[in-house]
């Protein structure tokens, strides 16, 4: 029985991992903390799997998780030896296909994200997601109209960071 | 900026599988890892807090010293403030299991936060509560050596200096040495307790109070 649960799980996670990959890849900054993040994540999917009953969809229920451990449980230091964001390595390596001011302002715009705050950044993923306020709102335990108070800040904020 | 972030949105769900894919076997090892999350860090610290203080008055040379022949109302005093204390802390131990039983990964993001910081406040106030019981006992102790000579006397080393310099002036001096010691120790344990405490918890009650105010 618990390995039929191991296995279902397993199986479940590494289906939808990008989920929990996009979430280190805005909370880390190299892939040491990326992997890191990662197994924390996976850890704490696991040992709450045994109450999820399946009433929503797999990829919903990692949503809530993923962002609860990497904003609050989460305790690594995140300040380890500044490495190369492997992010934009990867973004400078495929962007040779895109129109060159799409790619630099692509990159600008991560980097904003990146330097927004643990809740921002949540707000922003789950935007990027195309979740809807609602869903946003329920994930954060804010109101919908916060949410949207909130996502103007950011959009605000995310202009002086781009244009200082 | 809005084109900006529908830019962003579109590239972010293109590239969403990106990162190199890790397989079966390598997220079945994940799952016996050990967890650092801060929950484990705070039930790890919060059982050392409920225990130390504890050990104390478990170690036998202090267990010796507790009852002092010829004070018979001193030793049932304390008795009694050391029986009232036991209660607190049972009950300070099974309120803090309780709302750390409560902490769920499945909660929306300020709601686990607002449950973590509840954890953390039991076990504050239940240090607060070991560091005012500490100042208690000095004052309780204070008291006895200043109205029972055989207080003052049961001290190591006092029988054989009241032999030398006059009972009074050994009163005063064992006085101020009990007091200002016992209020310099619990300073100390107070401010190495709270800069731990601001410590683990600072990013989270950063989050915390940015969710808390967006609801003001």
């Amino acid at each position: 029985m618990h390995k039929e649960l191991e296995h279902k799980f397993v199986t479940e996670l590494e289906n939808n991992q990008n989920i929990v990959h996009k979430v280190c890849t805005l909370y880390t900054n190299n892939r040491d903390a990326h992997n890191d993040l990662f197994q924390e994540i996976t850890i704490q999917l696991w040992k709450a799997y045994p109450k999820f009953r399946g009433e929503s969809k797999f990829s919903t229920w990692m949503y809530r998780v993923a962002l609860n451990t990497a904003i609050t449980l989460y305790r690594k230091n995140k300040r380890s030896i500044p490495t190369q964001d492997y992010e934009s390595v990867i973004f400078k390596i495929q962007a040779d296909e895109y129109d060159a001011t799409e790619e630099q302002q692509l990159r600008l715009m991560y980097n904003a994200v990146r330097q927004l705050g643990d809740i921002d950044k949540a707000l922003i993923f789950l935007y990027l997601e195309d979740k809807d306020y609602t869903e946003i709102a329920e994930t954060l335990g804010i109101t919908e109209v916060n949410v949207r108070v909130k996502m103007n800040r950011i959009k605000t904020r995310l202009k002086t960071i781009l244009n200082p | 900026m809005i084109d900006e972030l529908e830019l962003l949105k579109k590239d972010w769900q293109k590239k969403g599988g990106q990162h190199p894919k890790l397989s079966y076997d390598e997220i079945y090892k994940m799952l016996w890892k050990k967890s650092s999350s801060i929950v484990k860090w705070i039930l790890i610290i919060s059982i050392l807090e409920l225990i130390l203080p504890n050990l104390v008055y478990l170690s036998p040379s202090i267990r010796e010293d507790i009852f002092i022949k010829g004070a018979e109302d001193f030793n049932n005093y304390y008795l009694a403030i050391m029986a009232i204390y036991y209660i607190v802390v049972i009950y300070f131990i099974s309120l803090f299991y309780m709302r750390y039983k409560e902490i769920s990964v499945l909660e929306n993001a300020k709601n686990l936060m607002a449950q973590i910081i509840r954890v953390r406040t039991t076990v504050k106030y239940y240090i607060i509560f070991c560091l005012s019981m500490s100042l208690v006992f000095v004052a309780y102790y204070a008291l006895g050596i200043y109205f029972n000579d055989e207080v003052l006397l049961s001290i190591e080393g006092i029988p054989e200096k009241v032999k030398e310099v006059p009972f009074e002036k050994i009163r005063a001096a064992a006085l101020w040495i009990l007091i200002i010691g016992g209020i310099v120790i619990t300073a100390i344990a107070a401010c190495i307790y709270f800069l731990l405490y601001g410590l683990l918890l600072r990013k989270l009650k950063k989050n915390y109070n940015e969710l808390q105010q967006l609801d003001l």
